[in-house]
């Protein structure tokens, strides 16, 4: 298009903003505005710069110039950072190949009203309901040393199982227990999306003679891209800024590492230094990469 | 760096300086007399400020059950005495400890509980606490010389009025000992320590009592075995980096320790500090390598199983140095530079540093050896004076790992490296490597 034949149009619709109009846009959009730059961006932007310093975080003139020593140290010295990337990894892994399809396929199932679905919807839906951390406590009461699941196997103190500190096991631990949120929050939320669908859809495929999964792979799936989209972020994001579970778990003491804990750990308490801002960015960096690719290459399918 | 109040400047390269930094030289003799001396000493000098200091808060690092009555035991006799209020806030140790550096720079307490040495000096050096010279002219002839040291900022000035210390020693339930048939006033060496934990284990209990889930547990382990192994000064000198983790010295240690761990509960990175005391308490192990200040929680459970408790040093492992080092970390208080009454912080410390305040602890009946010379030793229970005499028999006394060390360092990297230990013992030498080289990646202070 051509500059001349834009200036027009483009003019003509300012001009047809009312003051009044001008003035709520101006709020709806300027108020956010501030304050995603001022919570959001403003400390996003100031970490980045504070990862390459030495700070304790408590005086503004002890913050020293330190290059890339921080990134460096974690790269080079941090055996712990390697080992919560694979943790991270992990759980990624285990969420897009089994939590996340879990819940599409009981979204599924629900949404064809099989037997008992109504009692499969609540009670998959429960720990949706559960903040991670309130999750954290339930399962640690259950399968620590002296809790539940041991004193009911009659496992005394001295020679419970060990869910927690073994530590060939102790991340699996932990992804069937997130599992058991991450699953039905998936499941509501493509339960939603099928509920959207025209049900003409699904019987003209099986006037045409698709099978079951034929029908979901070439129409339901399709059908539900936004929903899609939005499901494979959640999973990306959840994996990544995982937290709140280990948290109650654990503490900060590391004893099962990921990126979210290694952030807190060298950023609170006596022992804060930059080191931890270096972390919030690689996991910024990690987190924002893949879903922005994602993203730009699902845009550009639907533009083309 | 600059210290807000005075202006006053003191150089990190004094080597003195470093010295009281990282662990105090604290020697036998001034400990003993500091916990042995006269009576009621230093009542005469109970004069506070009174009630014209205004209402303040305070702070308590414990939800815990004991503590928590002997605090607030505290504070009821403060309030009675000047007529002052005092509101009570209670934090979870951990969570406290994890936002103390945002407690302090936000809108703290005026007065709040808190540990001596490094953990205190750090944050007297950021401006962050009220200078207590003042508090210490009042209440400085009740306490020994070696507490106020402890009490000193890098400046020279107070900041911190101790509460109460503990040893960390090999604890025992006498009742046991009597149907095992053991003696441990036998057992002074490492082969007279292995052979009892022989014993034990044949009679199918866990020997040597262990946890590590928290990540600081397994540090007084660390800690003890190195000051037997190398000495004292080895000790000091690696947690201030002028020892390498790399020197074989120091791999010597984890030698040691190896030698423990089948004596071990197998779910070591499974229980947190009172996992390991609830196998003590359930008599299903035999000993435990803790701080005393547990016996509170016995106490909760009954009289008896507080009185069943015995605690005897660790073991001489090197003979050149005997039974002669002990953790012995100091607890007490402090007050907030930014809490809004600074001076009814500074009173309220005052009246705890007391013996007025301190004898209102006691009261409670809850367990303390506190740091006041006006604790009569005499009315000790047999536990504490069983304390006293582990105490009397170390030269040397060291806080603990996380106390005696850079803070950064302590929590971030010896807590997993010791993790990792556990995990796997054969890697000693890999995660030595990597602790060496994660102190020379520190930025410098």
């Amino acid at each position: 298009m051509s500059s001349s034949a834009t200036r027009p149009s483009r003019s003509r619709r300012r001009r047809a903003f009312s003051r009044s109009d001008r003035l709520t846009l101006g709020v709806f959009v300027g108020v956010p505005t501030v304050l995603h730059l001022l919570l959001v961006w403003i400390p996003a932007v100031l970490t980045i710069v504070l990862s390459f310093t030495y700070w304790t975080g408590i005086n503004f003139g002890d913050i020293k110039w330190a290059g890339t020593a921080n990134y460096t140290n974690i790269f080079t010295k941090t055996p712990a950072f390697y080992d919560a990337l694979r943790n991270n990894v992990i759980w990624l892994v285990w969420f897009a190949l089994l939590a996340t399809p879990a819940g599409v396929l009981l979204a599924y199932q629900i949404d064809r009203q099989i037997r008992g679905h109504r009692f499969y919807q609540s009670a998959y839906y429960f720990p949706v309901v559960l903040s991670l951390a309130v999750t954290g406590i339930i399962w640690n009461f259950m399968l620590r040393s002296d809790g539940f699941i041991n004193g009911i196997i009659g496992r005394d103190i001295d020679n419970a199982i060990s869910f927690f500190g073994n530590y060939d096991i102790n991340i699996y631990v932990i992804m069937v227990i997130a599992s058991w949120r991450h699953v039905g929050y998936i499941m509501l939320l493509y339960l939603a999306g099928l509920k959207a669908i025209d049900p003409t859809l699904r019987e003209a495929a099986a006037i045409d003679g698709a099978t079951e999964w034929g029908t979901f792979r070439k129409v339901i799936l399709p059908a539900m891209r936004p929903v899609n989209i939005i499901i494979v972020v959640i999973t990306i994001i959840e994996s990544l800024r995982a937290f709140d579970i280990i948290y109650v778990i654990y503490g900060t003491s590391a004893g099962l590492p990921i990126l979210g804990v290694l952030v807190f750990q060298n950023i609170a308490g006596e022992g804060a230094s930059m080191k931890g801002a270096a972390y919030a960015v690689i996991l910024f960096v990690l987190s924002i990469g893949p879903i922005i690719a994602y993203l730009r290459q699902q845009f550009r399918e639907d533009v083309s | 760096m600059h210290d807000e109040q005075g202006g006053n400047y003191m150089s990190a390269e004094n080597p003195v300086v470093r010295d009281s930094d990282l662990g105090f030289r604290m020697n036998r003799r001034q400990l003993i007399a500091g916990a042995a001396g006269v009576a009621g000493a230093g009542a005469l000098l109970a004069a506070c400020g009174g009630g014209e200091v205004g209402p303040l808060t305070f702070g308590a690092r414990t939800v815990d059950e004991s503590p928590t009555k002997q605090l607030k035991a505290l504070v009821a006799a403060y309030e009675a005495k000047t007529g002052n209020t005092v509101t009570y806030n209670a934090t979870e140790s951990n969570a406290f400890q994890n936002n103390l550096s945002q407690y302090l720079q936000g809108t703290p307490d005026d007065a709040f509980q808190w540990m001596a040495g490094y953990r205190m000096q750090f944050f007297a050096q950021q401006g962050l606490l009220v200078d207590l010279s003042d508090v210490w002219d009042k209440i400085g002839n009740q306490y020994a010389e070696s507490y106020k040291i402890a009490s000193t900022g890098l400046d020279g000035k107070q900041y911190f009025v101790p509460q109460s210390w503990y040893p960390w020693g090999l604890h025992f339930r006498k009742s046991m000992l009597a149907e095992l048939g053991i003696d441990v006033d036998g057992v002074y060496n490492w082969d007279d320590f292995l052979k009892m934990l022989d014993g034990m284990k044949s009679k199918g209990l866990v020997g040597f009592a262990a946890a590590d889930k928290g990540g600081w547990e397994a540090m007084g382990t660390f800690d003890i075995i190195n000051a037997r192994v190398n000495g004292y000064q080895y000790h000091v000198d690696l947690m201030a980096g002028r020892e390498k983790w790399t020197d074989p010295r120091t791999a010597e240690v984890f030698g040691y320790w190896e030698q423990l761990v089948p004596y071990m509960n197998d779910n070591v990175l499974d229980l947190e500090w009172d996992g390991a005391m609830q196998l003590l308490l359930q008599r299903k192990a035999g000993a435990m390598l803790m701080g005393s200040w547990f016996g509170g929680n016995f106490k909760e459970q009954s009289d008896a199983d507080y009185e069943d408790l015995w605690i005897i040093p660790f073991p001489e492992i090197n003979p050149e140095h005997k039974r002669d080092t002990i953790d012995a970390p100091i607890d007490g208080f402090c007050a907030a530079k930014n809490g809004s009454n600074n001076e009814g912080g500074a009173d309220f410390l005052a009246f705890a540093g007391d013996m007025e305040g301190v004898q209102a602890m006691l009261d409670t009946g809850v367990p303390m050896t506190s740091a006041n010379k006006g604790q009569d030793t005499s009315t000790y229970d047999a536990f504490q004076k069983q304390q006293l005499a582990v105490m009397g028999e170390a030269k040397y006394i060291t806080q603990f790992l996380d106390r005696d060390t850079r803070p950064d360092f302590a929590g971030p990297v010896v807590g997993p490296a010791l993790q990792s230990w556990f995990k796997n013992p054969k890697d000693v030498n890999k995660i030595l490597e990597s602790l060496q080289s994660q102190w020379d990646a520190l930025p410098p202070l």
